[in-house]
């Protein structure tokens, strides 16, 4: 299967930070990636990089195409939307939905206006005077209804209530995404999109520490709620990261043996949330 | 070009309409409206103090009777003369907008919007550029249009109190097709003429941290008072070629279409009045053949290369 994005060698610096420090990447079609990372990790640097909005050295290619040089090309295939609302103030829905129309040749306004009659968005309503959930419903319709092969979505949620956040990723999973398509996310709200990511990317300091399959992170990662008088006895066979629960020890292992586990206590499968304390968190 | 070019860029310069309809749309027409009211005002005024019209009919007739020459004179100058208000407005308009132009959308982050199209930075800046060259000298003209017929409609009513006809005697001599197509290509004309200033806010526009028409005025003012103080304090006398003097002399030339005719250097003494100041095709053609013309769309390419090269690097921070 092709790549749509791959990635030999990425690097980005802002003086002494290095954003990107040889990030390597090969995401194929039909696949949901998350891209998470703390603060300042080099998640919107990548992202910006893959869009042909900032420059970067190393090898790049997305949709087969050089995104610094060939944006405009790339741009039929790709959309994103950005942390926040960035629909211009100024316009009207109506025209937003014109312009949208007129400048990009994969749109269809008939789906547009569908998912924009599912919402209390009204064509004469400046973009001014819409919430910040409404515009983010807007920006999804329109994306929603371009035929494009990537979409990248940059903190697509940030600062929407939670009925917001659900009905936005159902939208997406159910009205969108399909075999063709690959998704790339970045978001804080792990927990959220945990259920639907097909592959995981932690990101830390311009590196990447994990870039998985969510099939091979299951396999691959274990927690064990450990007995106590099993406690030195996990805590010998090399545990990747340990935090307490209600007097519980919960012990995480990269790769470990599964009998000699399932003798120390209850077994769990990590949820992203808890791999991503472990994994990106302050070694004590 | 090919047709979806075309049609995005038409498309791109319509959103500019969209997102300054008051400078591009009502400004020209709250114009014109002011000068009918003025007008209005002016008149009924002028039957306070001559209760039953005898002077002013009078003087329409008086008019009637003069030769075709000078009522052509009279009439077409006159429609003239009231669109300099509108060109006036027209330039700070246009400065103003150019030096927003690729600055707006970076400060209020829809930049990210504009460059999820599929639109390449060339054509953004060209939209931008035709949008300050026809599509706002187009929007502005129409308004001068629509003034000129007004103010013709209130005179034909006075000439027909008066008993003169009012299409001999005031449509057929205010040569509208050729006034407002002159006017038209002094537009384009004055657009190239402008054509550096405009790159000039463009090339600003595109890189400015902040206050890009403010940096856009400081720097060349900044050289313009360097040079000053270096000529002054090494005992030279004053350059003839300043950066800032050279970049206001354009733009006062370049105020009205006709203007650019007036020899600015030799002073105003030697100026006739005659309709080759604002009516002849040949003197709009003439500045086409100036080397400055050349020599500033040479600069213009240079800038709006400029403005690409960072266009193609702007994000929202």
């Amino acid at each position: 299967m092709s790549s749509i994005i791959k990635a030999k060698d990425l690097r980005r610096s802002f003086g002494p930070v290095h954003a990107l420090d040889g990030v390597d990447l090969d995401i194929p079609a039909g696949r949901i990636v998350g891209l998470i990372g703390p603060n300042g990790a080099g998640k919107t640097t990548a992202l910006k990089a893959i869009l042909g909005l900032s420059s970067y050295q190393g090898e790049l290619s997305v949709l087969g195409l050089d995104p610094a040089r060939e944006r405009d090309h790339l741009m039929q295939d790709v959309c994103f939307i950005a942390d926040v609302a960035v629909l211009p103030r100024w316009a009207r829905v109506r025209q937003i939905v014109d312009l949208t129309e007129q400048l990009h040749p994969n749109f269809s306004r008939e789906r547009c206006l569908h998912y924009l009659k599912a919402t209390q968005i009204r064509p004469d309503s400046k973009i001014r005077a819409l919430s910040k959930g409404m515009i983010v419903q807007l920006h999804l319709a329109l994306v929603m209804s371009i035929k494009a092969r990537l979409l990248v979505l940059d903190e697509p949620t940030l600062g929407l209530d939670i009925l917001f956040r659900k009905r936005f990723y159902s939208n997406l999973l159910n009205e969108y995404f399909d075999e063709e398509r690959t998704i790339v996310i970045t978001t804080h709200q792990v927990e959220e999109v945990e259920h639907i990511l097909t592959d995981l990317i932690f990101i830390k300091d311009g590196k990447l520490i994990v870039n998985e399959s969510m099939e091979s992170i299951h396999e691959r990662y274990t927690e064990v709620m450990v007995r106590p008088d099993q406690l030195e006895a996990a805590k010998a066979l090399g545990p990747l990261h340990e935090r307490v629960l209600f007097g519980r020890h919960i012990l995480l292992f990269n790769e470990p043996d599964r009998e000699k586990l399932e003798a120390l206590g209850e077994i769990h499968r990590p949820s992203v949330a808890d791999l991503f304390v472990a994994l990106m968190g302050e070694k004590e | 070009m090919n047709t979806r070019t075309l049609n995005s860029l038409w498309m791109l310069m319509r959103r500019e309409v969209w997102e300054s309809p008051f400078a591009f749309k009502w400004a020209p027409l709250c114009i014109g409206g002011l000068i009918i009211l003025f007008t209005v005002v002016m008149l009924i005024l002028g039957a306070r103090f001559d209760s039953d019209m005898a002077f002013t009919l009078d003087a329409v007739r008086m008019f009637a009777d003069m030769p075709t020459d000078q009522k052509r004179l009279v009439v077409s100058g006159f429609l003239f003369a009231s669109s300099n208000l509108f060109l006036q407005v027209m330039i700070l308009v246009i400065l103003f907008f150019l030096a927003g132009s690729l600055y707006d959308d970076r400060k209020d982050r829809s930049i990210l919007f504009w460059k999820s199209l599929p639109i390449s930075d060339t054509l953004t800046i060209s939209s931008k550029l035709a949008t300050a060259a026809l599509m706002v000298p187009a929007l502005f003209l129409g308004a001068i249009i629509l003034t000129h017929l007004a103010l013709l409609l209130i005179a034909s009513g006075y000439a027909l109190v008066a008993g003169i006809n009012p299409f001999t005697n005031l449509w057929w001599p205010a040569s509208l097709p050729r006034l407002w197509t002159v006017m038209a290509a002094g537009l384009v004309v004055q657009a190239l003429w402008l054509m550096p200033i405009y790159a000039w806010l463009l090339f600003c526009s595109s890189w400015a941290p902040r206050l890009p028409i403010l940096i856009a005025v400081a720097i060349p003012a900044g050289f313009s008072i360097a040079q000053h103080s270096y000529s002054l304090i090494s005992g030279f006398k004053l350059p003839e070629l300043n950066l800032g003097l050279i970049m206001l002399k354009r733009l006062g030339t370049g105020v009205l279409p006709g203007n650019a005719n007036i020899d600015m250097d030799s002073g105003f003494d030697n100026i006739q009045f005659s309709e080759d100041l604002y009516m002849s095709f040949a003197n709009v053609g003439a500045h086409l053949i100036k080397p400055e013309m050349w020599v500033g769309l040479a600069i213009a390419a240079v800038l709006i290369a400029g403005a690409i090269f960072f266009r193609r690097r702007a994000t929202d921070n």
